[in-house]
């Protein structure tokens, strides 16, 4: 298992180096001025050129790559040329709003996808089995920022019960801070109505959010309960008197789950991504919109430390789900 | 056992999510109300000599004070910080006497030496509004005459000075040079931290996402509307997507929009609970062709161009509320001129520029770029396609990022065949739209065209150093009928500006100097219970 571990963690390595290649080549290669943004629309000539210098954007490339390589290896990820403030200090800002919403969005659709799977499993061709199946369609084909503005529209305008964006009211101040979690602070600092606030400004967006895991989880566990629901095992459990709920729960969805970890890895990745659309519809203060606004002004250094975070955090997951498939199944291990 | 915790559990969820507040109309600060006012734009940076634009400068005009204001629609320039000014007979020296009893949120002072510090601040910076000065004037040009009087003196006659002076804010040297870091002048801590002496200061700042801001009591100006009824502060709330800002309107988080489309604003009129104010803009839009380089270089492409236009239709885009340009400087440009024989549509002339022009005898297509989600400009550029079409010109449309654009248009090689260029001006001085029309201007945003007449560029130069006004005017007119002669640009429109607010928000004052969504919150109040 350790050498399992260890195999792994070297391919890392080696990925994200790739990913760095890749964002500084692509960031470069865009026909955009940023020094001209940061100058300001009016800038003459001169001070567009200052600001150039002073952001180092008139050094060779090799030379503006080897310096980014070099504050990556100290922890550095630049300086936003718009703002000024270090991309770093941004991430440590953004990233826990966009955790909590994953996070959240996480749970929803494991928590929903899995039980709706086996449901679905279970009662096989049933009206139950369509209804789950006409919804898991849905939630992989519709668009996100189309439900999140339907959403919002009906939800929280027409009906509303839920706020239209944000993260707290206006004049509510987050809780103290411990892991930036506004949910976990407020539950541990006994805040329960920040807690029901936060709550009630984080479903939209996590619902919106969750939609297309929750169907790609329902559907992978459907498939994969159908299969064994009708393997010889599950057939001789069953000769034996053992309970359906028993067979289901304690022997059916742990061979089916191992699939559907590799998909919740995979979809962390996508929603971490995902969260670009999702925060710039809901207002939500994450790196997504971060990454909106940097994207808009041409600002490199954010949108590439954007990049690498994703990057690192679906790497990280995907590490976690192969020791996982380990762990779970003895046969990887052994190969 | 398992499943009794569960309900349980989702049932205290549910009702932690029901007990919450619901959302209200407007907030409260104890007795006082707080108007939440929305646009699109963050405001990235709020130092007031690295940056404007219209979100910014909205909060920049809360938290500080300049030395006078323009106000009022035309916009009229007055006292502010300064009671009265005065320049030498060639405009090379002005004086301003400045009042006795402005101070700093920090309780001090703001006396000649602030001035003379702030001004040395933004020219020493050379970032976002020192292009308006940095020509005429050096730090070791302004001088604390006493307390109360400051002097500049600039290094050539430059008449539109004056003109300029609201952008130029006043910051507490004490604050910013107690938060300087490594000789960045305090530029890190503004960024996000005000030192100013403004009618508001700041309480919170979420870049990105929502500022708060609270009114000063004791504001030495004081308020207009009286202090029972002033706000007790204000909040910005970013909101990146009109749907959603509209959204947030109708259910009462906010108060005040910006930014939403002219489809929104005709339909939010209809609603006797809201006020669409709907004022003529001074943005001017215009098709900017390049006069040096490829088919658009032949003048008399631009005017067949030009005269095939469908102007009737430019309007109609916002649905009715804009004006077409009669000038290539808005009404409200000092020296505005209306200009006989500016294009409108007229195919015959159009056909006959176009026979005179080489490139477009074997049919041609050119290139119109505009701003990757400005649907404005999208549907702009469909109204040129339609009209170019009798001309057997094919128009490709492009729709690039604005920095893609600025990119391209920052040289001649690469300057589009056409682009869509939106300018608001950012003074009453003619000499802020003559000035675009410069070859020093080529490669920037509004210069796109390269623009390529000496002449003009002469009496340009001319006009800005003459201090007499009944010299200027005539050269102003000038240079707008040559202009328009040159055919460098299709004039297209002015669209009207636009809001929504909520009928209990009071004093709206709207001034055409204010850029796109800006609004002066100094005057406004919300009369609800």
């Amino acid at each position: 298992m350790l050498r399992y571990a260890l195999r792994r963690i070297a391919l890392l390595g080696l990925m994200l180096f790739g990913l760095v290649c890749i964002t500084f080549t692509i960031s470069n290669i865009a026909p955009a001025d940023p020094a001209a943004l940061a100058a300001g629309p009016d800038a003459d000539r001169a001070t567009v050129e200052s600001v150039r210098h002073e952001y180092g954007l008139d050094k060779p490339l090799a030379q503006q790559f080897a310096t980014y390589v070099t504050g990556l290896a100290q922890g550095r990820l630049g300086r936003s040329i718009v703002t000024g403030r270090p991309v770093f200090d941004d991430l440590c800002r953004y990233f826990p709003a966009t955790f909590e919403l994953v996070l959240l969005s996480m749970l929803l659709a494991v928590g929903l996808g899995v039980p709706l799977g086996m449901l679905s499993a279970v009662y096989k061709d049933g009206w139950i089995d369509h209804s789950v199946r006409v919804f898991a369609v849905s939630g992989i084909a519709l668009p996100t920022f189309w439900c999140g503005l339907i959403l919002q529209l009906v939800v929280a305008v027409q009906l509303g019960w839920l706020p239209t964006g944000g993260r707290l009211s206006l004049l509510t101040s987050p809780p103290a801070p411990i892991t930036h979690l506004f949910l976990v602070d407020a539950l541990l600092r006994g805040e329960w109505s920040t807690f029901g606030e936060a709550l009630r400004y984080s479903l939209l967006p996590a619902v919106v959010l969750s939609l297309p895991c929750l169907a790609s989880v329902l559907r992978v566990n459907r498939a994969e309960m159908v299969d064994i629901l009708e393997s010889d095992y599950v057939t001789a459990a069953r000769a034996h008197g053992i309970s359906s709920f028993r067979i289901v729960t304690r022997y059916a969805l742990k061979n089916a789950m191992l699939p559907t970890l590799a998909i919740i890895g995979l979809r962390y990745g996508w929603m971490l991504g995902g969260t670009v659309i999702v925060e710039t519809v809901f207002d939500w203060p994450g790196i997504g919109l971060y990454a909106v606004s940097s994207a808009i002004a041409s600002d490199f250094e954010p949108i590439m430390g954007v990049t690498l975070l994703i990057g690192v955090n679906f790497m990280l997951v995907n590490l976690a789900v192969d020791l996982a498939y380990g762990w779970l199944d003895p046969r990887l291990r052994a190969a | 056992m398992r499943r009794s915790c569960i309900i349980i559990v989702t049932t205290a969820v549910v009702l932690a999510i029901a007990a919450a507040a619901p959302a209200v109309a407007f907030e409260r600060a104890g007795d006082r109300k707080i108007l939440v006012f929305s646009g699109g734009q963050p405001v990235p940076v709020l130092d007031p000599h690295v940056r404007y634009d219209w979100s910014t400068r909205m909060a920049q005009q809360s938290f500080y004070d300049a030395l006078a204001k323009y106000n009022g629609n035309p916009p009229q320039l007055g006292p502010w910080l300064a009671e009265t000014w005065e320049s030498n007979p060639d405009a090379t020296e002005w004086t301003f006497h400045l009042v006795h009893n402005a101070k700093f949120h920090n309780g001090d002072p703001l006396d000649a030496e602030a001035v003379r510090y702030s001004y040395a601040r933004g020219l020493r910076l050379n970032k976002g509004i020192a292009w308006m000065l940095k020509d005429f004037l050096a730090p070791d040009g302004i001088e604390a005459v006493d307390p109360h009087t400051v002097r500049f003196k600039l290094n050539k006659p430059y008449a539109a000075f004056i003109s300029f002076v609201p952008w130029w804010y006043i910051v507490s040297p004490k604050e910013v040079s107690a938060h300087e870091e490594g000789g960045d002048d305090g530029q890190k801590w503004l960024t996000e931290h005000e030192a100013g002496s403004g009618p508001f200061k700041m309480t919170r700042w979420e870049t990105n996402t929502l500022y708060q801001a609270e009114a000063v009591p004791d504001y030495w100006r004081g308020w207009p509307q009286g202090d029972d009824k002033r706000l007790g502060g204000f909040i910005y709330r970013v909101i990146r997507e009109a749907p959603p800002r509209r959204a947030a309107l109708a259910r009462g988080e906010v108060d005040f929009v910006t930014e939403l489309t002219p489809d929104d604003y005709d339909e939010l009129a209809k609603n006797p609970d809201y006020v669409v104010p709907n004022e003529r803009g001074m943005t001017t839009f215009g098709i900017k062709f390049n006069n040096q380089s490829g088919p658009t270089a032949d003048i008399n492409l631009r005017k067949a161009i030009a005269y095939a236009m469908d102007y009737d239709a430019l309007v109609a885009v916002y649905n009715g509320k804009a004006t077409l340009e009669t000038s290539p400087f808005p009404p409200a440009i000092g020296g505005y001129e209306a200009v006989p024989g500016i294009p409108r549509k007229d195919l015959a002339m159009a056909k006959d520029y176009l026979a005179k022009a080489p490139a477009a005898t074997n049919g041609l297509e050119l290139e119109y770029v505009y701003v990757q989600g400005l649907e404005e400009e999208r549907r702009i550029g469909l109204v040129l396609l339609s009209a170019l079409q009798p001309l057997g010109i094919k128009v490709n449309m492009v729709a690039e990022p604005w920095p893609t654009l600025v990119a391209r248009g920052s040289k001649l090689e690469t300057s589009p065949n056409m682009s869509a260029v939106f300018v608001t001006p950012v003074s009453t001085d003619p000499d802020v739209i003559a000035y675009q029309y410069h070859k020093n201007s080529w490669g920037q945003y509004f210069g796109m065209s390269f623009y390529n007449d000496p002449q003009v560029w002469t009496e340009i130069d001319e006009a800005r150093a003459e201090p007499d006004w009944a010299k200027r005017a005539p050269l102003y007119r000038k240079i707008q009928d040559q202009i328009v002669t040159d055919a460098p640009e299709v004039f297209g429109m002015m669209a009207n500006r636009q809001w929504t607010y909520h009928i209990y928000v009071k004093g709206f004052v709207y001034s055409p100097i204010r850029l796109t969504g800006e609004v002066d919150m100094y005057p406004l109040w919300i009369d609800a219970k």
